[in-house]
């Protein structure tokens, strides 16, 4: 029996390999959570790249190397950074795009969502409408505090301000300054209860926005006393009893909803869907309002009965969302009207209209050109244009589109983009052959990478996914059965060191006391005297007894020592075996080998020598023959043994069932090999054994090897049906 | 021996028996091929009226001579678009060897008739077009609708003595026919005959029932108007219905396009004429584009076929009947009548 080497070792080995396993990663969560990783950060805005952003409503897109949101969207935020950021800063240049909102910057967030507080952190920014630099918390709700901004005039848009917004432990404080007024304006708070770690982010609310130079770094509470002596000089200045709030909020006041309504409305504007039937022979002015819905590269105005595009106007900067009143020479096309020379006035600044969700289909029939839809269709290809716009091509049912997606934010949702996808789109739907180039009934103009949804990836039954389940499944099969033959070979082995452990056994005692009995016998009978004649005889008895005993034991241990398979072939084991058996004796053996020689697996070659065994002693101790012959015949995938001796034959009846038959023909049976006997008393016996071998299989010699097993499988079919009821088939 | 060669040939009987059934089946299938007639696929707008049996006339009028089979389809309305495409996509599937179609809708055809083309199937746009350029196994057989525009414009001022109120209705967008018509009679009235004045333009649509609605709001909202230009035939078939509901509006004149009744002046007096497009001759010169481009030969990339006035004193003649549907003795069937 053996005992595994050196457990302990292997133990220690195991938990030295479990402890620094965890010990990895703990380190890796330490360093997932570290409160500094990715600090300092700078965008790369300039660089054109924004992948780490995130957004939740708005349409941010960057332009120029700017991150902007032309949405007046309520709370629309872009996100990147570490949950984990704990002690840090967040500064950045802002422009405000509206005059009726704020925007900037938001620390330490978490738990966001598309709404309009929908997340929980602290946010700072400008605000237009009271010309205030604001302070406050989220939480699915809103707290703030807020402070005047010094400068003439207050918070103006179209106006860069670079806002800083600092949290360290408890203590949230912001400052904004101007290029004409350098000394910040500062508001801080002490939140005892504070949100402690978190993202950041950009945030505008009701007013577009336009970002740069966001940097984040690590704050120290230098840093934060830095900001906060600002605090105190505008304190003495201004005679103001604390700068930092012990969490007395000024309250919780809701953002300003004012809206400024524009004087002076034209009373005669009509429908956009109208316009179609202006004249087309006359030149018309017409006056319309609506709701932009895009604002580059072209700008599109929408209400509640189409759309209209208005290529190069005179406006003010617009965004998505604000109302407009567009007056201008109105020029009809089949399914939407353009105005030219328009001049656009905004009434209101709102937040983007919904897109009216439509198929593919209805959008092919140009009703809702100019209109602001929601498609869903399958991605089945996508390219760069030459001008460096993103263009997906899409299918659904029996129509297809494109869809245009403004490079910058949209470059890595572009490349992640996988064919046969299912996408959600929304944008502008266009059916100017300027844009579909007639390849497509339609196209839509998207806004921004939010706009482009992915439903479901591609299906699972691609070419590419079926030939690697394929390829897997045929290496799987292989693996299993390389294992399974593996652990065959290690049983047969296991079994063969037994055999031999147990010839050792039966050699060291049983053989041996057999042959001190039959001494003892010897040494009894020497000093008997000759004329105790029937003790003699019995003693004799005993001693050939013994001696018979003795020779079956050798026998035995002959046929279960395996060395001489491993050694040596089968031929050459089952002659040597043969050879002990018929020692002393007048049996010829005589060994022949036919064909080219080659391996045979160890089973296959144990088997074979087994039943070889078991006819060899048939024919040693009943037969009575004088010559035995060893037969070993090689062809392409067969090896077939013959056991032939010339002695007295078998009964047919009652031969065939006993002297071990039953069981060579079992063991014949276990490797699909083909067991025959041919005997007739006075006629000797033949005893073959014809075992398939495993083919050599090669590139070239596979395909050769498949029709010759269906051939052979074809013929063993036919044949078994006229088989000689003699052959035995194992 | 001769076992051994009769268990070979038993041996061998099934793999004989399957060469031979493949080389039949060969045969077969290359002697079918070489008789089968060539077959083209004629889509209308719609099988709902009898105006495009003209253009099943004319398909069969080509065909026939040439051992053409005609497979005649459309859907039940011209605003099915749908169906329409079903039935492009169900000829290219099924092989056809031409396609003629008259578009329901201007860009909703673009991919079933691009997934045609990229089949390699000739294909005739007849009527109104598409977006698609001609060319290559793409052409147009196309109804002049500047003219017919233009037809309209003079017949107005005929009618008004260059003076007078017209409305513009049936206006469709998904035709892109009709768009052109529209735009052709603005300017060539505003052009020529300054003292009519266009004081109503209405979207149309493939529904009789609207279009009637349609002009009834308009004869309310101009008594004085004087004339009605009907730029589809549903347009034309409402405005008569409306004034025929609508007393004393007897002097409005109706202008309509391709009128879809055999005798259309007989019980409608406000009708003056109707602007027809030859469908008739549309199918047989579209029939024999695609034989022509089945033979390698080259066809003109579009063809456009001048309407026609249809007035009360030409309706009767040789020429204008030659037009209308239909005739029913034409088809693939070569039988006669026994009595």
């Amino acid at each position: 029996m053996k005992f595994p080497r050196l457990p302990g070792r292997r133990i220690m080995i195991g938990l030295f390999s479990g402890l620094f396993l965890a010990l990895g990663l703990l380190l890796l969560r330490a360093y997932l959570h570290s409160p500094s990783r990715g600090l300092p950060y700078r965008d790369s805005f300039a660089g054109g790249t924004s992948d780490e952003w995130k957004a939740l409503g708005g349409t941010w897109e960057l332009v120029n190397g700017l991150m902007r949101n032309d949405s007046d969207e309520r709370g629309a935020k872009l996100l990147t950074g570490s949950p984990y950021w704990h002690n840090y800063s967040v500064e950045a240049d802002i422009k405000l795009l509206g005059t009726s909102g704020d925007a900037g910057l938001i620390i330490r967030s978490s738990n966001e969502e598309e709404g309009v507080n929908d997340y929980s952190g602290y946010y700072t920014g400008v605000r237009t409408v009271d010309n205030m630099l604001v302070l406050g918390r989220a939480a699915h709700g809103w707290q703030e505090i807020m402070k005047p901004y010094p400068t003439p005039g207050g918070i103006r848009p179209f106006q860069w301000y670079h806002l800083k917004l600092l949290a360290y432990d408890c203590q949230i404080a912001a400052a904004v300054t101007t290029r004409s007024n350098a000394a910040p304006t500062v508001v801080a708070i002490n939140d005892p209860g504070c949100a402690e770690s978190g993202r950041v982010g950009l945030r505008s609310y009701s007013s577009g926005g336009v970002w740069r130079n966001v940097v984040v770094h690590p704050a120290t509470h230098e840093d934060l006393v830095e900001m906060l002596q600002g605090v105190r000089a505008q304190a003495d200045s201004e005679h103001r009893n604390q700068a930092i709030w012990d969490s007395e909020f000024l309250g919780s006041q809701p953002h300003s909803e004012e809206e400024k309504a524009n004087a002076g409305f034209n009373a005669n504007t009509q429908s956009i869907a109208s316009l179609s039937l202006t004249s087309s022979a006359r030149p018309t002015s017409a006056t319309v309002r609506g709701v932009v819905i895009l604002t580059a590269p072209m700008l599109f105005v929408q209400d509640s009965t189409g759309g209209v595009y208005i290529p190069q106007p005179t406006a003010p900067p617009l965004k998505v969302g604000d109302e407009v009143e567009v007056a201008g020479d109105v020029h009809p096309g089949d399914f939407s009207s353009t105005m030219e020379h328009a001049t656009v006035r905004v009434l209101w600044a709102r937040t983007p209209m919904p897109p009216l969700s439509v198929t593919a289909s209805q959008a092919s029939t140009g009703k809702f050109d100019a209109e602001f839809v929601e498609v869903q269709g399958h991605l089945t290809g996508k390219e760069r244009s030459p001008d460096n716009t993103l263009i997906l091509d899409l299918d659904e049912g029996a129509q297809s589109f494109r869809a245009i997606m403004n490079p910058g934010r949209s470059d890595y949702l572009f490349s992640k983009l996988k064919l046969d996808s299912s996408l959600r789109l929304r944008g502008i739907c266009v059916v100017d052959s300027a844009f579909t180039h007639n390849l497509t009934p339609f196209v839509l103009l998207l806004r921004s990478n939010e706009d482009l949804e992915v439903l479901a990836g591609p299906p699972w039954w691609s070419t590419g996914h079926v030939i690697a389940i394929v390829v897997a499944s045929l290496l799987l099969a292989l693996v299993i059965n390389f294992v399974y033959h593996r652990i065959a070979h290690w049983r047969l082995e296991a079994v063969l060191e037994e055999r031999q452990r147990l010839a050792h056994e039966m050699h060291d005692t049983l053989a041996q006391s057999f042959a001190g009995i039959g001494f003892q016998l010897q040494a009894i009978r020497n000093r008997l005297p000759e004329n105790n004649t029937g003790v003699l005889q019995q003693l004799d008895l005993a001693r050939d007894l013994v001696r018979h005993s003795h020779e079956e034991a050798r026998r035995s241990i002959a046929t279960l020592r395996p060395e001489s398979l491993e050694s040596e072939d089968i031929l050459t084991a089952l002659d040597l075996c043969a050879r002990r058996m018929v020692e002393g004796g007048t049996v010829q053996v005589v060994c022949e080998r036919a064909g080219d020689q080659r391996p045979i697996p160890l089973r296959i070659a144990d088997t074979l020598y087994r039943i070889g065994q078991e006819a060899v002693a048939n024919a040693v101790r009943h037969a009575q023959s004088t010559i035995l012959t060893i037969r070993l015949k090689y062809s392409q995938n067969l090896a077939c043994l013959q056991i032939e001796d010339n002695g007295t034959g078998l009964e047919e009846t009652n031969g065939l069932l006993g002297f071990g038959i039953r069981g060579m023909r079992r063991r014949a049976q276990s490797i699909s090999a083909d067991f025959h006997i041919e005997s007739k008393p006075g006629q000797g016996t033949r005893v073959q054994i014809t075992a398939s071998l495993p083919p050599r299989i090669t590139l070239t010699t596979w395909p050769k090897l498949f029709w010759r097993y269906l051939r052979e499988y074809w013929n063993n079919a036919r044949s078994s049906k006229y088989a000689d009821s003699r052959s035995y088939r194992g | 021996m001769n076992m051994l060669h009769h268990f070979a040939l038993r041996r061998m009987r099934p793999r004989l028996a399957l060469v031979g059934l493949l080389c039949a089946f060969a045969v077969f299938a290359t002697s079918c091929d070489s008789h089968r007639p060539v077959r083209i696929a004629v889509i209308p707008q719609t099988e709902g009226i009898i105006f495009w049996e003209a253009l099943h006339t004319g398909t069969e009028e080509a065909a026939n001579p040439a051992g053409v089979f005609v497979y005649w389809n459309a859907p039940t309305r011209e605003d099915d678009v749908e169906a329409q495409i079903a039935l492009v996509d169900r000829v290219v599937e099924n092989n056809y060897q031409g396609l003629v179609l008259a578009p329901d809708q201007a860009l909703s055809l673009i991919m079933p008739v691009r997934r045609a083309l990229a089949h390699g199937i000739p294909t005739v746009i007849i009527g109104s077009p598409l977006p698609i350029p001609a060319g290559g196994n793409l052409s147009y057989i196309l109804n002049d609708d500047e003219e017919g525009g233009r037809l309209a414009a003079q017949r107005a001022a005929v009618l008004l003595k260059g003076n007078g109120t017209v409305a513009l209705l049936g206006i469709n967008p998904d035709i892109a026919g009709v768009m052109i018509r529209a735009r052709a009679f603005e300017q060539f009235t505003a052009q020529n005959y300054p003292g009519i004045h266009i004081v109503e333009r209405r979207i149309g649509s493939f529904n009789a029932p609207h279009e009637q609605q349609v002009a009834e709001e308009t004869l309310r909202a101009h008594p004085d108007l004087d004339a009605v230009v009907a730029l589809m035939s549903t347009t034309t078939d409402g405005a008569l219905h409306a004034l025929d509901t609508t007393p004393g509006r007897h002097q409005v004149k109706v202008i309509g396009f391709d009128n879809a009744n055999l005798s259309p002046f007989d019980q409608k007096s406000n009708l003056d004429c109707s602007i027809q497009q030859d469908v008739r001759a549309m199918g047989q010169q579209a029939v024999e584009l695609i034989q022509a481009r089945l033979r390698g030969q080259s066809v003109p990339a579009t063809i456009r076929l001048h309407p026609r006035l249809f007035t009360r004193e030409n309706m009767n003649s040789p020429e204008v009947r030659a037009m209308l549907p239909q005739d029913w003795t034409l088809g693939q069937w070569r039988w006669s009548s026994i009595q």
